[in-house]
């Protein structure tokens, strides 16, 4: 069991989300980073879809009045334990009993993943263990933690890992690599080279439905037409211009035009682009971002 | 891969082969989103393609004339689903649906907006009421929020664009004119629709077996409370 003594910014207990249920207009949700999550559960025993804490920002105070064994994956945050002692990431930590974990601000980046050896057992909702904010289901009671908050967890299914797993780092400082979206032929020249040779600030408006850009307008001829199936990293543009990224928690289905696709191996670093930080977009083959993908995949593989 | 690429960028306007003109029919939207337009056959290429169970889909996404396909991560298409893509769905049989019939207090408190649409539809108020739920409606696909269905069927005379500026708060269960859809709001929240009348039912639950209580291609028939 985990305490909460003072909970982050938004705190969610996620696992590798609930593909599949679209069609009844829910997203898959889940880790913002998938494969930071499975590290980190690997790190502790667990299996790759046992559910953590997705940390963004700031973190919160867990207290483990039996002790445990937790891993940190993502983006470094300010980290101190009541012991004194040092707090890795990318490494199994052992905390003894009635021990406390602080987390504080991000120091580059906006988030990180928490695994506990055994996991945290809330419910299964629709499969899945993931917290979905918009609509209030799964996770714990369907909302961000609070103090006083008591997680449950479970049983670990193998040894803990000794081994330190490094994510390939990823390059931040480049393009989000998109390809072309269904309505890309409907922006005029402005429009696009307003989006693909101009950068976009990230807005504070922004959250796991979806990132806020503002910058250059993307104008484009049609302001509404047929609703569409969309994913995460779908680019939409609503009539003003100023680009949407969409989330993991986005909407399934949208009537504004989509001018792009951010490709699935960069999705991890949507995860980690917080309020002012700075993007900009290059377009990729379908080929090769399929190539992309497999790798980025292995790399979460068990080893 | 090299069709597939050709296939991404050549755009939703058709082209010309020799005499015939052709749409394109699918496109990649991301590595692992295919677009596929499908008109008015929606439901029906969707329900043929969710039925093939082919283990490199991981979801399907019915909408307006299109239908989102997402592969699992890192899987690949398979010889299966790129003939599938590429078939005409015209001669394929839509089900029939599961048919639904829902109670729905009508105006005042839970239709805010019944009034005005009726004046600007013409009617008096039992007139438009008898124009809403005369008819059969059918579950196009559901978005917006968990379980939200589009249900197509709305007469003309009832159609009417959003709101100018979106209610903050509309209640769970308020059944809503946006544009040529009807639609009923799951949970409570934020709405540009026009409200006309509220249902007693849960829309979705997600401890329930079948959370959502209407799916793509079930039919639905009003009576007014």
């Amino acid at each position: 069991m985990i305490e909460v003594l003072r909970a982050g910014l938004c705190d969610l207990v996620m696992d590798q989300g609930r593909p599949g249920y679209g069609a009844l207009g829910v997203p898959a949700g889940g880790a913002a980073d998938p494969l930071a999550l499975a590290t980190a559960n690997r790190l502790v025993g667990n299996d790759r879809g046992a559910a953590g804490l997705e940390v963004t920002l700031t973190g919160p105070m867990l207290h483990f009045p039996a002790g445990g064994v937790v891993a940190l994956a993502g983006a470094r945050f300010s980290a101190t334990r009541s012991s004194g002692a040092a707090v890795p990431w990318n490494a199994p930590l052992a905390l003894a009993a009635g021990e406390s974990l602080m987390l504080g601000r991000a120091k580059a980046g906006c988030r990180c993943w928490l695994a506990v050896r055994g996991g945290i057992t809330v419910p299964l909702v629709m499969g899945s263990r993931s917290t979905f904010l918009p609509a209030g289901f799964g996770g714990y009671q369907g909302r961000r933690l609070q103090a006083g908050d008591r997680l449950p967890t479970g049983e670990a299914a193998a040894e803990v890992s000794g081994r330190v797993a490094e994510l390939a780092a990823r390059p931040d400082g480049m393009a989000l690599r998109v390809i072309a979206g269904p309505q890309a032929d409907q922006f005029d020249d402005a429009g696009l080279a307003a989006l693909f040779c101009t950068p976009y600030r990230v807005k504070a408006a922004s959250d796991r439905r979806g990132l806020r850009l503002q910058g250059a307008a993307a104008t484009h001829r049609r302001s509404a037409l047929p609703s569409q199936g969309v994913m995460p990293g779908a680019v939409q543009v609503p009539p003003d211009g100023q680009p949407i990224i969409l989330g993991w928690d986005g909407p399934v289905t949208g009537g504004y035009p989509v001018i792009a696709g951010v490709i699935a191996a960069d999705w991890p670093r949507l995860a980690q682009l917080q309020p002012g930080d700075t993007v900009r977009f290059a377009t990729i083959a379908v080929d090769a971002a399929q190539a992309l993908a497999v790798a980025a995949d292995s790399i979460g593989e068990w080893g | 891969m090299t069709q597939d690429f050709d296939h991404s960028f050549s755009g939703l306007s058709p082209q010309k082969t020799g005499q015939r003109t052709t749409a394109v029919i699918w496109r990649w939207v991301s590595e692992r989103g295919v677009r596929l337009e499908t008109g008015e056959a929606t439901l029906a290429r969707y329900t043929a393609l969710a039925g093939l169970e082919l283990p490199e889909i991981e979801d399907l996404i019915p909408a307006d004339g299109n239908v989102l396909l997402i592969l699992r991560r890192g899987a690949a298409m398979s010889a299966d689903l790129r003939q599938a893509l590429s078939l005409d769905a015209a001669s394929r049989p839509e089900s029939s649906g599961t048919l639904h019939q829902i109670t729905v207090e009508y105006g005042g408190a839970a239709g805010l907006d019944l009034d005005e649409l009726a004046q600007q539809a013409g009617m008096d108020r039992a007139a438009y009421i008898h124009s809403h739920s005369a008819v059969e409606y059918r579950v196009a696909f559901l978005g917006f929020q968990p379980g939200f269905p589009y249900l197509r069927g709305l007469p003309a005379a009832l159609h009417a664009p959003r709101r100018a500026s979106p209610r903050v708060r509309v209640a769970a269960g308020s059944v809503a004119i946006g544009g040529g859809y009807c639609g009923i709001y799951p949970t409570s929240g934020p709405g540009g629709w026009h409200l006309v009348g509220r249902v007693d039912v849960s829309m979705f639950d997600p401890q329930r077996a079948a959370p959502a209580l209407l799916l793509p291609g079930d039919r639905v028939r009003f009576v007014a409370a």
